[in-house]
């Protein structure tokens, strides 16, 4: 009996392991199994296996200019918010100022609205400011709630920097902006990584704000969301599989960079010595 | 050191933060070339006051001169001195070559100049010359010390400040590194002004100290006069242990101490003097076997013995005062704990000291 309990609890923790993998990647690949069908309809079990819909999803026009407008506001998003986010996280856990503390509720309390709120509050300002609703304001929307994600992100990084670090290469005779751009941003600079990764992330795949605030433009997410309420096709699971792949192999992408870029260092330490 | 000009001069020197005065008044002469320490408690204003003289703090009122020039404005970058940080504050993304070679490269000096200086200082440093592509990172503890001097070296100032930059490093490396830190000084000739709270590590390198408390200098000296001739009770307990006892004015040579009901004779008592501490160091307190074999002398109860090493360190309680005694190892005393004992010392071994 004894012999039995350690073997007993591996079996479950893998048992529970495996569970929670097929919990969480099921509906990925029901949703790829989905989009390689030929017939018009969504039914299991698939009885006629086909490419047509991935051909015809990747030909159509209107599937191109959806994939430009959810890129367009994504890249914006996150170059602007990386930028603010920055100063912002900078403000946040490096300098010691008046009204700190209040500056950082106020920064994060957007997190916590709920977002299809959000999105109808934006576009209720909006329509008050006489804007008309297009990509641009979308970019606007997206910033509201995603800068607080990116500059928390930020922020972690921060709190780990010594700030004796920027007094020593001013001691040492760099000017302001050398210091920036010698110490504070390649110190920080794996947490500007990520906090551009999740911006990018969180835009590409954001639905409630977009809904509320793209107008006449159109982004993935609500391009599968219109698709799925009326008009279903095919098209639908194959579209859902491209952008949940391309935002994967954007975190891979991402990942591999940091690798190439160590690696790179220990190479460049290698032949210096 | 005699006859060399004044590197640096403080002139009622005052820094405060509200209401609180962190440095109060300071006046100081520092000489070209000399390694002067300036030692105080946390929060004397020790660090405070470095902060003024690199730059990164603005005196508030008061005047810092830099070879007869004042250079309260000048920011830090413009300061021909450089600091060794408490956290060394070694650039992690760099190599210890990039570190080392930083202030160079925003100077503009050519890649293979540069890289020569570097291992240069790193030779002078005793870093291995391989480890110029390093990553700081994966340095130890010494190495790291090493190459935030070789960084600040590569400056070439003409004050180089430390603050307690040793603070962190074990026992014995920080030895190490204190021997090693007087041979650059005296290598290098440059005036290093070196803070920290250890009076001990002070002694050893140091040309003169000054002891600060409360945002001030309260004394101003060589090594020997800070520890063989304190002014207060407050510096005299700065160093090591210390027998102080609360005396008043008796006699022209004696003072009285209640605490004992007894007058010791002391060291001439200067006009004026009213009450005060009578300090004697451990080595200078001796067992007796008489009473008149010293010029002062108790009689107490061997309470405890400490091995130290080279020497042994005995506390004698006289009623509920401890007295501290220290004798070499070769010379040690025969008695018994709880024994009772006879231990005395002479005037000239003793120091009056005022508050």
């Amino acid at each position: 009996m004894d012999g039995l309990t350690p073997r007993w609890r591996t079996s479950l923790i893998w048992s529970w392991t495996a569970a929670m993998v097929v919990f969480m990647y099921l509906p990925g690949l029901c949703l790829l199994l989905a989009s390689m069908t030929s017939s018009r309809y969504f039914i299991f079990p698939i009885n006629k296996w086909g490419f047509a819909w991935w051909e015809k999803t990747f030909a159509s026009l209107e599937i191109h200019q959806l994939f430009r407008t959810s890129l367009l506001i994504a890249f914006c998003v996150t170059v602007i918010a990386v930028t603010i986010a920055l100063f912002g996280a900078l403000a946040f856990a490096r300098y010691d100022w008046k009204g700190r503390s209040i500056y950082q509720k106020i920064v994060l309390l957007p997190i916590f609205f709920p977002q299809s709120v959000l999105g109808l509050s934006l576009l209720l300002w909006f329509n008050a400011l006489g804007l008309t609703m297009s990509w641009q304001t979308a970019v606007f929307a997206h910033l509201v709630w995603i800068v607080p994600v990116c500059t928390l992100v930020i922020s972690i990084q921060v709190y780990s920097f010594d700030p004796a670090l920027e007094e020593a290469a001013f001691d040492l005779g760099a000017t302001k902006w050398q210091v920036f751009k010698e110490v504070t941003l390649p110190v920080l600079f794996p947490g500007i990584f990520s906090g551009a990764l999740f911006a990018f992330l969180l835009s590409w795949g954001n639905f409630p704000l977009s809904l509320y605030t793209t107008g006449a433009d159109t982004t993935i997410p609500e391009f599968l969301y219109a698709k799925m309420v009326a008009g279903y096709t095919p098209g639908v699971p194959v579209l859902g599989t491209v952008s949940t792949v391309g935002a994967a192999t954007l975190l891979l992408c991402g990942y591999a960079i940091i690798l190439l870029v160590r690696r790179r260092r220990a190479a460049s330490e290698h032949s210096e010595t | 050191m005699n006859g060399r000009s004044p590197i640096l001069q403080l002139r009622n020197l005052t820094k405060t933060f509200g209401n609180f005065t962190a440095v109060k008044d300071i006046n100081l002469d520092i000489t070209e070339g000399e390694f002067f320490t300036i030692v105080g408690p946390s929060g004397s204003g020790k660090t405070t006051m470095l902060r003024m003289l690199t730059g990164m703090e603005s005196a508030t009122s008061g005047d810092i001169l830099l070879r007869g020039t004042r250079i309260n404005d000048l920011p830090a970058n413009k300061r021909p001195t450089c600091m060794v940080f408490q956290s060394l504050a070694l650039f992690p993304h760099r190599t210890v070559g990039q570190n080392i070679e930083f202030s160079l490269k925003i100077k503009n000096i050519a890649p293979d100049v540069r890289k020569a200086r570097a291992l240069q200082l790193m030779d002078q440093l005793r870093l291995p010359q391989d480890y110029y592509g390093k990553s700081v990172t994966k340095c130890s503890g010494g190495e790291r010390q090493r190459v935030a001097l070789a960084r600040a070296l590569a400056y070439d100032p003409d004050i180089l400040f430390f603050d307690e930059p040793l603070s962190a490093i074990d026992y014995k490396l920080r030895k190490t590194l204190e021997k090693e830190l007087k041979d650059i000084h005296r290598e290098t000739g440059k005036t290093f002004i070196y803070i920290t709270h250890s009076l001990e590590e002070a002694m050893v390198m140091s040309d003169r100290i000054g002891v600060m408390r409360a945002g001030q200098l309260v004394q101003v000296g060589s090594p020997q006069q800070i520890y063989g001739a304190p002014e207060t009770k407050f510096v005299s307990e700065f160093v090591g242990d210390v027998n102080v006892m609360a005396v008043r004015a008796g006699g022209a040579a004696t003072v009285h101490a209640a605490e004992f009901n007894i007058d010791f004779v002391s060291p001439s008592v200067p006009a004026g003097f009213a009450a005060g501490h009578l300090v004697v160091r451990p080595e200078s307190l001796r067992f007796l076997s008489a009473h008149n074999e010293a010029q002062n002398c108790l009689e107490g109860r061997l309470y405890n013995e400490y091995v130290l090493g080279s020497r042994i360190q005995y506390q004698v309680r006289v009623n509920d005062h401890v007295f501290i005694v220290e004798k070499l190892r070769q010379q040690a005393f025969t008695g018994k704990l709880d024994d009772n004992v006879l231990i005395g010392w002479d005037a000239k071994d003793s120091i009056l000291v005022t508050d």
